[in-house]
């Protein structure tokens, strides 16, 4: 391989950053899809089946045109998968509202901080060990240059992904502030405290693969969560995974812990004077965050984020390799991004499994939940983890 | 372009290092003490930067972590909750004024005399470490293996005091806030 010039290196980057928001509007707007259907269904309702029921306006011309033709209306097509579109579309066209007293370069730049904040952590997350794909040849100025699964694997990967998404919290309590309005305040005040007090078992309970991998790096880490223990090392994982879990729920405000935005006591928090595309932002980094707690969920203490859990790789390949068809061994035998994707997608759906069944806690209980429970747990948990470390190296 | 690139790759920590100096003028300048939060919180920002360019990932992470996630978040409370556009707190600024204006300076001066030193002075021509021993295994080792090996073995007891020095600082401060109460 040729060593990649300066140019090429950031051109490289771009390309890959560009890949990273690609992914990012790919999971949202289907998690948001995914959250009305599952949410429906553990409800005992059928979620959103059409969009424009109408039989009035543009949609309701064709509609009317498509009951005549004996056919089900076009917009309602396939369990309200129209939906999607619906979302986004109503977001980036409704109207943009700025109260009379708001500071308008905070109001202005509170979504862009939680925003900004949310993509960044995605630099050190790495999708595939080395490389994911080669360059074709036919490509100006980097053609025939592979493109790493990681932006910029650094060596302190996991506090880069901890910091960045601490100064998320920024935009959720100036945006509390600058609507200047009780409500929003209040919101912002409680999210700011929930997130600052949660962070600590967070940080705690992540600290158990380090200890356990000798590594911040996340490719690093990932790997020797995954090959690098022998099998009883999965019991500190085990109390760390659901900690983990928890922290992550009420670090991304996330029902049961959705205080910031607790409907019946506070409109809808820091977000109430937001509209249109502005909210947009903060919904899309909420959606944001909880793509990045399971990614790291799956890294650290799914088996590794690019092999199956629980290391069935070892049981299942000679298995694979004897029996199925060719083009699928290298897919489903080697370490691959498909694995990684498959555990986010049902961490997320753990997500919304969790809202729909557990309700909300009080404010104080919230509170009490992280520093008197969890925080003595993680120390547990560490311990733990410290005895694994001792005993295998 | 790719010799432009280069010197800017060479110079970043001058363009981080100016991004900090505004955040810090933001800090100081603006009217409303929100923006000055901001201000500072970009000027954080803009250290962990500096810290990166210089290849100490580490202490650049710790930057974002503690400084930007941790006590810009705290300062931010305060501001927000504490009315400070009344005519009173700001008559209490200005009788400050001289007595910062002095510090300022001694400050100023202090610092530009460091700079000179460390620039053009004799100190200038060997290397800053801390341990050459040390320097030495960080060429191998990651940058957080190297920093907690020189804290928790090479200067464990130098560690130990400064938190102490911390926690004694959070008791003063918890008894101050005490008194009016007991």
């Amino acid at each position: 391989m040729p060593t990649p010039t300066l140019t090429q290196s950031l051109i490289i980057a771009l390309l890959q950053a560009i890949l990273v928001v690609v992914f990012i509007f790919v999971v949202v707007p289907l998690t948001l899809y995914a959250e009305r259907k599952v949410l429906g269904y553990l409800q005992l309702r059928l979620g959103a089946t059409r969009v424009a029921g109408s039989l009035t306006g543009l949609t309701g011309f064709v509609n009317r045109n498509m009951w005549k033709l004996g056919k089900v209306p076009m917009l309602s097509y396939w369990r309200g998968i129209v939906m999607l579109v619906g979302d986004v579309v109503k977001m980036i066209i409704k109207e943009d509202i700025l109260p009379t007293k708001a500071d308008k370069f905070v109001f202005f730049i509170a979504p862009a901080i939680s925003f900004c904040a949310s993509v960044i952590v995605f630099a050190a997350i790495s999708f595939v060990p080395g490389t994911l794909f080669v360059l074709p040849k036919f490509i100006p100025i980097v053609g025939g240059l592979p493109v790493s699964g990681a932006v910029g694997d650094v060596n302190v990967g996991l506090l880069w992904i901890l910091g960045i998404a601490s100064v998320g919290v920024y935009g959720i309590v100036l945006a509390g502030w600058a609507s200047n309005s009780k409500y929003p305040l209040l919101g912002g005040l409680r999210s700011g405290a929930q997130i600052v007090s949660y962070e600590v078992p967070l940080t705690l309970s992540l600290l158990a693969p380090v200890v356990m991998s000798g590594s911040l790096q996340f490719s690093e880490m990932s790997r020797s969560m995954a090959v690098g223990l022998p099998y009883w090392g999965i019991v500190p994982q085990f109390l760390g995974f659901f900690i983990y879990l928890t922290c992550g729920f009420a670090e991304t405000n996330r029902l049961p812990f959705d205080m910031p935005e607790a409907e019946n006591e506070l409109v809808a928090g820091f977000h109430t004077e937001y509209s249109g595309m502005k909210f947009g932002f903060f919904y899309l980094a909420e959606y944001i965050n909880m793509t990045v707690v399971a990614a790291l969920a799956s890294a650290f203490f799914l088996g590794g984020p690019w092999l199956m859990p629980f290391g069935l790789h070892g049981v299942l390949n000679p298995f694979f390799t004897a029996h199925l068809p060719a083009f699928l061994v290298p897919l489903l035998c080697e370490p691959h991004a498909i694995f990684f994707v498959v555990k986010i997608i049902f961490i997320l759906f753990v997500y919304i499994w969790v809202r729909g069944t557990i309700p909300r806690y009080r404010y104080d209980q919230v509170m009490a939940v992280a520093w008197k429970y969890l925080i003595p747990l993680t120390l547990v948990n560490l311990m733990l983890a410290a005895a694994v470390r001792y005993l295998t190296v | 372009m790719e010799q432009l690139l280069i010197k800017i790759g060479q110079n970043l920590f001058l363009v981080f290092g100016l991004m900090a100096l505004g955040g810090a003028a933001t800090m100081v300048l603006a009217k409303n003490a929100v923006h000055s939060v901001i201000g500072f919180l970009f000027a954080m920002l803009s250290m962990a930067g500096c810290y990166l360019t210089i290849g100490a990932e580490f202490m650049g992470v710790a930057q974002l972590l503690v400084y930007a996630g941790g006590i810009v978040v705290l300062f931010l409370f305060v501001v927000m909750l504490v009315e400070l556009s009344k005519s009173r707190e700001k008559g209490l600024f200005q009788r400050q004024t001289p007595f910062a204006l002095v510090l300022v300076v001694a400050g100023a001066v202090a610092f530009v005399g460091v700079f000179w030193r460390t620039i053009f002075g004799s100190s200038a021509a060997e290397a800053l470490t801390l341990s050459p021993n040390l320097m030495a295994q960080g060429e191998k080792l990651g940058n957080a293996q190297m920093l907690s090996r020189g804290l928790f073995a090479e200067y464990l007891l130098p560690f130990e005091i400064l938190s102490v020095i911390l926690l004694v600082a959070l008791v003063g401060a918890v008894v101050l806030a005490k008194t009016e109460r007991v």
